[in-house]
């Protein structure tokens, strides 16, 4: 009786696929669903597209190539008609993106950007770099351009943590008054930013601010600076636009952060996915999607 | 003989003065008692870990889920204090008080620790495999309860566990102490003490004399999910916030506390008071190498050079005995 049912159950999963192709399937294909920005980006894109009627399916790369490389491959042979994309890696995911086009499913990036300019059908990119140029710019002038700082860095080989890193420091770097004490890693992590934090103040008592490059990482760093009594002291800066922040930041004990925008970008992606359905050929292969500064004056806004 | 059996027993001891002497010539900031509270409130968790630990890998196991399982339990506290329990069915609503979260949370860790170690003895699964299976198992749970998104804002009673201070000692580091003490006292003078360390030195001679296997892993299990759970409490108070991934990979740190700590990891030989020693010896390489501001890249290097050195040495002793 066992092996009848089993069989059974086979040929209705058989059935049934065969069935939905019918209709265009998308897949959601995220860097790692272990951050809750990406978390929200993610199912933003599913939800997008089912909102335009399409069967979505969400799938975690694990922050690993090759774990994103399976994806592809077994997307492709079931039969998936678009990919909404959140790469991992710029050079490593174009390999992947290249298997997809050769099998004629168009590939939208979101987020974070390939070096390619012919692989992917379209990329909608947040704005790091310029968006942490902004925070280096609101960072010189909440410090009056002197003074002691420290960097908690994101995480060691990651494309984001650098384009951000860079954007802070295109501007700070020219400020000879503000002396870059410290830069630890702190793995997009609140707990790890905690600890680093509270590491670094005992090294340099002296620090007057310090840049995160995420807002989980902010608000780790803020609460090891809060138990420390030196919230007086200390400005904090973060990127991202977490809730949690935006409220600190009208609280004004976190100074500012870079509002992305991860709903656009998955909405803008999945409203091309279903044009390029209707038969749409041609889409601009970059389209920025800006980061909006939020300090003590604009947070009203968000 | 005796002086140089005794050196080896307190290598690790010694490792970590030589360690502490050169940090503290080398920052001025290293030893001052703000930086040592830091040093033993940031090792508050890795402690409850790894002390629960020493426990299984004694028995000759090993509990790779202590990370994912501090993570679940720390997401299910936050989530009991911010939201209650609901059962729409029967309209009910149950609110939770700081110490019912922090009781359900333990309850929680300590089932799955309990079921790893049913797992482990019902079937025969070595303890590598079905403790890996609880890690996937437990992650995603956390994740399927928290939504993938952190449960922040819980309050500042609840916050006090993690920040305040009690006699002028900060509350984590007393309750990784009080923890410390029953483990000590459970290994060293108890009969569950001496069953754990006759079934990692010889299972079956264990068996012949009448001990009962299965009952005392399931125990180990359970209490180091249990010692988990309060480390996920521990660290959700800290940060006052939940993370879904909170205690990734913290099973690796604290198995190198172990491993230096002298306990061995075919099990029999070892103590608690080695790991506490470990993860002392590890914090204080952490906190050193931020303070002396070095490259997170030759962090990495560093200690597991460190933990690698610490094997050999021990290696070599036990062959030379």
């Amino acid at each position: 009786m066992k092996y009848i049912f089993l069989f059974l159950g086979l040929f209705l999963a058989g059935c049934s696929s065969k069935e939905s192709t019918e209709k265009p399937k998308i897949a959601v294909v995220i860097s790692t669903l272990n951050n809750p920005w990406f978390v929200v980006l993610g199912e933003s894109a599913v939800q997008q597209a089912e909102k335009l009627g399409y069967e979505a399916k969400l799938f975690d790369s694990q922050n690993n190539p090759a774990v994103e490389s399976d994806h592809f491959e077994n997307l492709i042979s079931s039969g998936f008609d678009a990919i909404l994309f959140n790469p991992t890696d710029a050079d490593g995911s174009i390999a992947n993106i290249l298997k997809a086009k050769e099998a004629g499913i168009p590939v939208f990036c979101m987020d974070r950007e390939v070096n390619s300019n012919d692989a992917a059908t379209s990329q909608i990119l947040s704005d790091n770099y310029t968006g942490c140029v902004a925070i280096g710019v609101e960072f010189v002038k909440q410090l009056h351009g002197k003074g002691n700082y420290v960097e908690i860095l994101g995480l060691a080989g990651d494309n984001n943590t650098y384009a951000r890193s860079n954007g802070f420091h295109t501007v700070v770097d020219k400020f000879k008054g503000l002396k870059l004490l410290g830069q630890q890693n702190g793995d997009f992590d609140r707990n790890k930013a905690m600890e680093v934090m509270e590491s670094m103040m005992q090294a340099n008592p002296s620090i007057q601010g310090v840049f995160c490059g995420n807002d989980a990482m902010a608000l780790g760093a803020f609460q090891a600076i809060q138990s420390a009594g030196k919230s007086e002291q200390i400005k904090v800066f973060g990127f991202d636009g977490a809730d949690e922040v935006v409220q600190k930041i009208k609280e004004g004990k976190i100074v500012a952060t870079g509002m992305q925008y991860p709903k656009v970008m998955a909405k803008t992606a999945a409203t091309f996915a279903v044009e390029f359905f209707k038969g749409r050929k041609s889409f601009p292969q970059h389209i920025p999607v800006g980061v909006n500064l939020v300090n003590a004056k604009t947070a009203k806004h968000f | 003989m005796i002086s140089n059996s005794l050196l080896k027993k307190s290598q690790s001891l010694i490792a970590l003065f030589l360690l502490m002497v050169v940090l503290s010539v080398v920052s001025d900031k290293f030893l001052t008692t703000g930086n040592l509270w830091n040093v033993l409130r940031q090792i508050s968790v890795n402690l409850c870990l790894s002390i629960g630990m020493t426990l299984v890998i004694l028995t000759a196991g090993i509990d790779l889920s202590v990370g994912a399982i501090l993570g679940l339990s720390g997401a299910i506290c936050a989530g009991l204090l911010k939201f209650g329990l609901a059962f729409p069915a029967l309209d009910l609503w149950v609110g939770f008080t700081v110490l019912g979260a922090t009781l359900a949370a333990i309850l929680v860790g300590t089932s799955l620790g309990f079921f790893n170690g049913w797992v482990i003895t019902r079937f025969s699964v070595p303890p590598f495999v079905a403790t890996l299976s609880m890690l996937t198992i437990a992650r995603g749970l956390s994740f399927l309860y928290t939504q993938g998104q952190p449960i922040s804002d819980l309050g500042t009673d609840f916050e006090q566990i993690g920040a305040a201070w009690l006699l002028g000692v900060p509350v984590p580091v007393w309750i990784s102490a009080c923890l410390i003490l029953v483990f000590v006292v459970i290994t060293n003078r108890t009969s569950l003490g001496r069953f754990i360390y006759a079934i990692g030195g010889n299972e079956k001679a264990a068996l012949v004399s009448g001990i009962p296997i299965k009952q005392v892993k399931w125990l180990v299990y359970a209490l180091s999910g249990a010692m988990a759970a309060i480390g996920g409490v521990l660290v959700t108070s800290r940060l006052n916030s939940a993370q879904p991934n909170a205690g990734m990979n913290y099973e690796l740190d604290s198995i190198a506390a172990i491993v230096i700590g002298g306990t061995s990891l075919s099990g029999g030989q070892g103590s608690i008071k080695g790991t506490i020693i470990g993860a002392i010896l590890i914090g204080v390489l952490n906190n050193g190498l931020v303070l002396l501001n070095v490259s997170p890249f030759w962090q990495q290097v560093v200690k597991g050079l460190v933990i690698l050195l610490a094997v050999i040495v021990d290696k070599m002793n036990q062959k030379s005995n």
